[in-house]
């Protein structure tokens, strides 16, 4: 099939639109609460209906933040359902009975494996009782009809109706429970690349983001922060913020991750600017001397004093070293990392006398709800979250502290209010990637083989679970001692766990150190800086045994399939994307002889058993080692069948970004319990012009899709460093990456 | 509070403001032209670029008061219709992702374009350079530069 233009796509899904969705297309929305679905004769499940006019309404129950979802989750519905893509109109799942039991949430790159069957299934059970009312209609078997474009037709006599015209009759008929799903061979719209739906909104600047959502009456707030790591309100004077222009309420805020005190006001500007008058006192509390530096240095000593924890033992890893004929231990650190996402939190928030509104940007409006029902004390049938497209999620908007904050403002003034977080709190009062330390000895043989291998790693939980369930992590009460299975349990570490080489003795623990610091996840979770250690490490262990780097790791790399926990693992994909990269990026040739020093690396990784890839990024510096240079980074994906191929490559380019821009100097500092960094000019993102030549590779496939959101992210640090080993002869053990 | 009068998409306004006001809050709150986006309020991300005669602005760092009697163009004004060959290219090439920088992007891109009709790979590096995009699409950024170099030309 040829894909359609995305203007076309667009432009026919958004021209029958009604309801909120498409109330955001225009300047004003409806005004709140008047939003009602659709009605449609034919609503065969959550996930679609078909109205007599052949709209065919897919509703989204995953969260669009770049990713490509609202793409992505049509394309699964049209091709099971062999609907035309003209009709298609797309509507954001809003929290109710409609969509009971079903999840609305996005996280861990999990969007097109968990929704791969069952939008399938419901585009499938809609076709098959389509064809079944047009069958009763001409008395006809259903098995001489088939669905196409959007109808369904009699093959022997031609006769056609459309899927409008056999709506009522088909939703009379009864829901097939297991419907036969197309062979994916057969597929028209997966597998084809499709550009983005939204494209033509963007580039035009129609597209609403959360800071875009506007509301009769509503006013705007900002919140000046506790300044210190968990510090407490004490008392505030609003006076000198009242007197100010534009502002009308000063409210205080305990329901986010941080206190605060909120400036309301008749206009953005006018929040923003008043919170610098406030007269507030803290109680700085007891992480005023806390320093990120000090933290930092003291983890490696941490990994053989704090509580350990068993991660993955097999075979006897201590009698292997013993008998090694070469030893060798290193470690490594990773620090703190902030989201930045360019759209800053917000939430426009409507709690009213007996029920409450919400436009979130969120990648859950699971844990909104949770919040929502928290702060207003209403039972979810009196509130309604909607979910608007986010300017950049990476992990930051799976928890709801935002949203939590405008509920408590809007209650508090009985006004619709939207929450905006400059870019200065956006840096310093979220939450972050924790800051770790990764210990790995390895033992070799007399040949060079790597007998065994011991990983500890420092396992900071993700403390923003404890503070959206409402602990506050800086309060008296210690948290619950963790079970002996903690970690574990939770295939965490994340790369430490999962260690994806055929290593004869293993064992990976665990040591749990907590932090003031809010801990949460960030793109690719756990897996950058465990990833960042391992495959630093065996290029280490590859060095030391006078082997090339690539041929070390295929010879650690089985043939067979074998289960890691529950996790099913093909070493065969594993080995062929490290031989793909290494083709593709002239691995065996020499390096360009010039006045500069290259070099090249090569680092993979396996995301919870369903993606494989492998870089190889090649480097080059002046001769006294400075101007270091990304030249080029291959990267070679297997992430089973690619359902939207242009969506693929998107976010592996993307993913290289992020992963490079924390590789070349990514990370948040606290000095007297505050984070030093303030915004990009300090926490400097990648720019254009350090952007790599890119060479990116999708291996064809049809295994299950195995999502590729985060998983090009956690190889660039080693192997840009590995590069810069082969490059200079010094290792890089800490990030961000420094040559001194 | 005092009143203003600018232009902005060839349609004047007058708005009460405070004189400090930034352009980028008129833009959003009071003309409710939304296209411009915050990213950072002081210059450094790119998000809120407008264009004053062809020019690249940043109106998070512009007052009010200063733009008082000035004539601006935002995303929404580029053209009628997405056509302006940024708009077409930057389809096209599929770059968005999130899409929130984007509207700064193309408003950048756009500048460098009227005034450098065939830039090189260096001179978009330098033009889009200090622009933020937290999803990367810089690669994809600039093939529609070049893509929509070569529309213009034709």
């Amino acid at each position: 099939m040829k894909p359609l233009t995305r203007r076309e796509f667009l432009s026919s899904s958004a021209a029958i639109g009604y309801g909120l969705v498409f109330a955001l297309h225009i300047p004003e929305l409806e005004p709140v609460g008047t939003a009602v679905a659709p009605t449609a004769p034919f609503d065969p499940n959550a996930y679609l209906s078909i109205a007599s006019d052949d709209t065919v309404t897919i509703y989204l129950v995953r969260h669009e933040m770049g990713q490509g979802v609202r793409t992505l989750l049509p394309m699964m519905v049209a091709e099971e359902l062999e609907a035309d893509l003209d009709h298609i109109r797309l509507e954001q799942a809003v929290t109710g009975p409609r969509f009971a039991g079903i999840r609305l949430h996005t996280s861990g790159s999990s969007s097109s494996r968990r929704t791969y069957a069952v939008l399938r299934e419901a585009g499938a059970a809609a076709r098959q009782m389509l064809v079944a009312a047009a069958a009763e209609r001409w008395g006809v078997e259903p098995d001489t009809c088939r669905a196409e474009s959007g109808t369904v037709v009699h093959v022997a006599s031609g006769r056609r109706l459309t899927f409008g015209q056999l709506a009522e009759a088909a939703a009379r008929l009864p829901v097939p429970e297991a419907p036969a799903l197309k062979d994916s061979a057969d597929f028209k719209i997966l597998g084809t690349p499709m550009r983005r739906v939204d494209g033509p909104d963007i580039v035009t600047g129609r597209a609403r983001y959360g800071l875009d959502v506007r509301v009769p009456g509503m006013l705007y707030a900002s919140i000046e922060r506790a300044p210190v790591l968990g510090a407490k309100l004490v008392r505030f004077d609003p006076a000198a913020a009242l007197a100010r222009p534009g502002v009308v309420e000063v409210v205080p805020v305990v329901s986010g991750i941080q206190q605060g005190v909120a400036v309301v006001a008749r206009n953005t500007w006018a929040a923003m600017s008043a919170r610098r008058v406030l007269d507030i006192e803290w109680d700085l509390g007891a992480h005023q001397e806390f320093d990120s530096d000090r933290f930092m240095a003291d983890l490696p000593r941490r990994l053989d004093e704090g509580d350990l924890f068993e991660v993955r033992h097999e075979g006897d890893a201590s009698a292997a070293l013993e008998s090694a004929a070469l030893r060798h231990v290193a470690t490594y650190t990773f620090p703190v990392q902030a989201h930045a996402p360019l759209e800053t939190m917000n939430c426009t928030a409507d709690v009213r006398a007996d029920s409450a509104e919400f436009w979130a940007p969120t990648q859950t409006q699971h844990r909104c709800m949770e919040q929502a029902v928290k702060v207003t004390g209403f039972p979810e049938d009196r509130i309604l979250i909607h979910a608007i497209q986010m300017g950049g999620g990476f992990g930051r908007r799976l928890f709801a502290d935002y949203l939590a904050e405008s509920a408590e403002i809007s209650k508090a003034i009985a006004r619709p209010v939207q929450v905006v977080w400059t870019r200065e709190d956006e840096t310093r009062h979220g939450y972050f990637l924790p800051c770790t330390a990764e210990r790995l000895e390895g033992g070799l043989d007399a040949e060079g083989r790597l007998l065994g291998l011991v990983h500890r790693s420092t396992a900071s939980d993700l403390t923003i679970y404890d503070i959206h369930g409402g602990r506050d992590i800086y309060g008296d009460t210690p948290p619950e001692p963790k079970a002996p299975d903690h970690y574990s349990s939770g295939l965490s570490p994340w790369g430490a766990f999962d260690n994806p080489y055929d290593i004869p003795h293993l064992r990976v623990d665990a040591v749990d150190v907590p932090s003031p610091i809010p801990y949460g996840p960030w793109r690719a979770v756990e897996y950058p800086s465990t990833v960042f250690a391992r495959e630093s490490f065996l290029d280490e262990l590859a060095h030391l045994a006078g082997r090339d780097p690539l041929q070390f790791r295929l010879a650690l790399i089985g043939e067979e399939q074998r289960m890691i926990g529950p996790l099913t693992l093909d070493r065969r994909r594993l080995a062929r994307v490290h031989e793909l990269a290494a083709e593709r990026a002239g691995w065996s040739r020499p390096l360009l002889q010039d006045d500069r020093l290259r070099g090249r690396g090569i680092a993979a990784n396996v995301y919870h058993g369903g993606s494989y890839v492998a870089q190889v990024a090649e480097v080059s510096l002046a001769r006294d080692r400075s101007d270091l240079r990304v030249e080029r980074i291959t990267c070679v994906v297997d992430c089973g069948l690619a359902l939207n191929p242009l969506g693929v490559s998107g976010q592996v380019e993307s993913g290289i970004a992020w992963g490079l821009s924390c590789t070349l100097r990514g990370r948040i500092d606290f000095k007297d319990g505050r984070a030093v960094q303030r915004g990009y000019q300090d926490f400097r993102v990648l720019a254009m012009s350090e952007m790599p030549a890119l060479d990116i590779h999708i291996v064809p496939s049809q295994e299950q899709p195995g999502g590729f959101g985060e998983h090009p992210v956690p190889m660039v640090a080693p192997a840009v460093a590995n590069a810069v080993f082969g490059a200079t002869g010094l290792r890089v053990r800490s990030l961000p990456l420094t040559l001194e | 509070m005092p009143t203003y009068s600018l232009t902005v998409n060839c349609r004047s306004h007058t708005v009460t403001a405070e004189p400090d006001t930034p352009l980028l809050w008129i833009l959003r709150d009071e003309l409710q032209l939304t296209g411009t986006k915050f990213g950072c309020g002081e210059g450094v991300c790119g998000a809120c670029t407008v264009h004053e005669a062809g020019t690249p602005l940043r109106s998070c760092l512009v007052r009010v008061s200063d733009a008082a009697g000035r004539s601006f163009i935002t995303i929404e004004g580029l053209s009628a219709d997405g056509s302006h060959p940024c708009q077409r290219a930057w389809i096209e090439e599929d770059v968005a992702q999130c899409g929130y920088c984007q509207p700064g992007m193309i408003m950048t891109a756009a500048a460098l374009l009227d005034a450098n009709a065939s830039p090189t790979d260096a001179e978009i590096d330098a033009a889009m350079t200090g622009c933020v995009c937290r999803c990367g699409t810089f690669q994809s950024m600039r093939r529609a530069i070049k893509r929509a170099a070569t529309a213009e030309e034709r």
